[in-house]
């Protein structure tokens, strides 16, 4: 049974071969990494196979359209951005692997939109060693913004406890007296939220925790029902992720409870286009609940960043439907442009960071909320406003179309401040001046 | 044809690694990082190995039990605040007991039911880290075993270090297992595999084996979990994915399920083929979409060309004694 001489003599071959293969050259240093006199190359990874593909793949196209579409346009001081897009499946571990190659091989200058709390934590080391800068990632986790451990990572949405607080304000004024039940996913995502609950002072008549990937199971959703019925709610919050909206919308239909309770949805789990796949023909279940957004409703035609990144999307962007996850692509692209092109003619991985955190604060974006990166500070968006979901799935503002309320605070203890939007102008034809 | 002393073998594991660690100076950080990789899915697949080639009992839950390793060791680190060679130990250790309970109710289930329980296992388990907040949920928990100490010299690369911990760690794994072999647990091993109610009569205690092997199988593992959870700097649930579990099954069979110095192979197979799929996709300059799942599609087809062709692994089949 023994492995014989000759074959363990393969072993060893196999071992050495191995190790001559792992063998190669050096490359010869370049003035900054990933800029050349003709291009810049930026990496971002995204789940583009397995479970949690469906909508998130749909960012790194909408951002390389909005780069087609700005190169077309004469690129940034005379460079073509190119966008090297890999797939990590969402692990973690994918993610390391891939986020290698574009950092060590394929020679990256920045990172852009990477998505997914733990799998950015998985390329922290790897990012900070290299003093790679990485921007506008596409989670809501507070914590990157902790400008010591990430201090090359620039998070762009508002944390989670940032919307509970302005969901809390949100109640308060416009719905006292209502008893409300949460739903919130047991893990930071939720426990951020009820921090931020706690500090805008919102009651609850039932707090309901479910696990991450709960929701799929019809038991859970019956007693997110019972409970909600037992404690007589006649309004609901769902901070969790979409496919839990879906289950909640569904589990309320059944029990005859839709238009008797209010559902009040976080930004995270109300993309329209997402839950009609999901829900079917039960969709229209979910008109008349509330959502919060920061980025403008996808559906709004007064908006002018919408129409933009519209017609982008239809000339580059090879016929997607134009939902939020394209409207997020494309906003981050837009700031990526902006970060570009105030990094200098000769841009360098630290003129970039230095050039975000002093004017990243004044950029275009489509977003109603001010952008608060300084010297001091690496937080992004900082307001959130509030839409009712149509039967089309697309949020249209409590205050009417094309008019914005927005409720803007920190994570902290600060106040929610009411405010009308102040938005930077869109630059003529979407094309950054900056 | 004379077997090769356990001392002769450490003295060719003592070459190799002398010769992997010398080489890891001239290559640059991604090559090095690779051969980490290729190291740690040598030991995981290893454990499949001694576990389906030597006592023939199926796991397709080893990512599982990579899960438990790795947890254990971080978790070793951030609560006793041990030295993290010492957490490697704790994550075999935590891996073999998980072993043991999985290997008693394993030693009652043959083929597709044990391949069932296991499967469960790997789908199930990562995601309890979401119900003990001491797992650190969803994002994980992070394992910062720190940079190469000075003593390895100046400009040490933090994934040459990773390289050198996991070959050492590989090279060790691979002499104790080769050694085992060659004693009487490998051969009661060989012996349920070949033929249970033979091995029976002649006086082994089939569950006993069994179960032995499980724990074994699960303590090693457990220590290519910590490994693995050292490279990625994390651990989290979905770091540990159904995909982890059933690549390693895809490199045991590329491998040739019953060599465990096939499992080299397979390992660097596993490495490769992302590699290599990838210079072929822009080579061939298709969709993002095709590139993406082209990987997917390279493994399967070889899984298959594999199990047409040669069902015992790329090697020459073993001799038998």
């Amino acid at each position: 049974m023994f492995v014989s001489r000759r074959n363990k003599g393969g072993i060893i071959a196999a071992a050495a071969i191995a190790a001559a293969a792992l063998v190669t050259s050096a490359l010869p240093a370049h003035a900054e990494t990933g800029v050349t006199s003709s291009t810049i190359k930026l990496g971002i990874t995204v789940p583009l196979t397995g479970a949690a593909a469906p909508g998130y793949n749909k960012v790194p196209a909408a951002m390389k359209a909005y780069f087609d579409y700005v190169n077309a346009n004469g690129g940034v001081n005379g460079r073509k951005i190119q966008l090297v897009i890999k797939d990590d499946a969402y692990s973690p571990a994918q993610t390391l692997s891939v986020t290698n190659d574009l950092i060590l091989k394929d020679k990256v200058f920045a990172l852009v939109g990477t998505l997914g709390t733990a799998n950015n934590e998985a390329t922290t080391r790897l990012v900070n060693s290299h003093g790679v800068p990485r921007l506008f990632v596409n989670t809501g986790f507070s914590g990157f913004a902790d400008m010591k451990k990430y201090p090359t990572t620039f998070p762009l949405f508002p944390s989670y406890a940032t919307e509970a607080k302005a969901m809390g304000k949100y109640i308060a004024d416009n719905l006292a007296g209502h008893k409300v039940a949460l739903i919130y996913q047991d893990d930071d995502f939720g426990a951020d939220a009820l921090k931020g609950f706690a500090t805008a002072g919102t009651s609850f008549v039932a707090k309901i925790p479910y696990s991450a990937l709960s929701q799929a199971d019809p038991s859970v959703v019956g007693k997110w029902i019972t409970s909600i019925a037992t404690a007589q709610a006649d309004t609901v919050i769902m901070f969790g992720v979409t496919s839990a909206t879906g289950a909640l919308a569904g589990g309320l239909y059944k029990a005859g409870l839709i238009g008797k309770v209010q559902m009040i949805l976080g930004s995270v789990g109300s993309d329209g286009t997402t839950l009609k796949g999901l829900l079917g023909p039960l969709a229209p279940a979910l008109a008349g609940s509330i959502a919060a957004s920061f980025l403008p409703s996808p559906s709004d035609a007064t908006d002018e960043y919408v129409n933009l990144f519209k017609s982008v999307n239809a000339q580059y962007n090879a016929g997607a439907a134009f939902d939020n996850n394209v409207l997020v692509g494309m906003n981050s692209a837009m700031l990526t442009v902006q970060a570009l092109r105030a990094a200098g003619a000769n841009p360098t991985r630290a003129s970039l960071m230095k050039a975000i955190e002093a004017k990243g604060s004044t950029w275009a974006s489509a977003a109603f909320s001010p952008i608060l990166y300084s010297a001091k500070s690496h937080v992004g968006y900082t307001g959130y406003w509030f839409g009712k979901l149509g039967t089309d799935g697309n949020a249209v503002s409590v205050d009417g179309p094309g008019k914005y309320t927005l409720y803007t605070t920190d994570s902290g203890t600060a106040p929610v401040v009411k405010s009308s939007p102040a938005r930077t102008a869109m630059p003529a034809k979407g094309l950054p001046t900056n | 044809m004379k077997r090769k002393s356990p001392a002769t073998r450490f003295l060719i594991s003592l070459g190799v690694g002398a010769f992997l660690l010398i080489a890891s100076g001239h290559v640059d950080e991604l090559r090095a990082y690779q051969g980490a990789q290729v190291a740690i899915y040598a030991i995981a697949i290893a454990s499949i190995v001694l576990l389906t080639g030597y006592s023939g009992q199926i796991s397709l839950g080893h990512g599982a039990l990579m899960a438990v390793g790795g947890y254990a060791a971080v978790i070793a680190q951030i609560h006793w605040h041990l030295p993290y060679p010492l957490t490697f130990l704790i994550g075999g250790i935590a891996g073999a007991l998980a072993g043991y309970v999985l290997g008693i109710a394993a030693a009652r289930l043959r083929g597709p039911y044990l391949a069932g329980t296991t499967l469960a296992l790997a789908v199930g388990l990562p995601s309890l880290a979401n119900q003990f907040h001491i797992l650190g949920g969803e994002q994980g928990l992070q394992f910062d075993v720190g940079t190469a100490p000075t003593w390895v010299g100046k400009d040490f690369t933090q994934y040459r270090w990773f390289f050198w911990v996991a070959v050492v760690m590989a090279l060790a794994i691979f002499w104790l297992l080769r050694n085992l072999l060659s004693t009487r647990y490998g051969r009661r091993w060989r012996a349920v595999r070949a033929n249970p109610t033979a091995a029976a009569l002649t006086g082994i205690d089939i569950a006993k084996a069994k179960v032995l092997a499980f724990t074994l199988s699960s303590a090693v593992a457990g220590l290519s979990g910590a490994l693995f959870a050292m490279l990625l700097g994390l651990v989290a649930p979905l770091a540990f994915t159904l995909t982890l579990s059933f690549t390693l099954v895809t490199g045991a069979v590329l491998a040739g399920v019953s060599n465990l110095g096939g499992s080299i192979i397979g390992a660097i197979v596993l490495v490769a083929i992302p590699e290599l799929s990838n210079a072929v996709a822009t080579h061939l300059g298709g969709s993002d979409r095709v590139t993406a799942n082209l990987p997917g599609v390279v493994t399967s087809v070889l899984l298959i060309v594999t199990v047409l062709l040669a069902p015992n692994g790329p090697k020459i089949p073993r001799r038998h004694k």
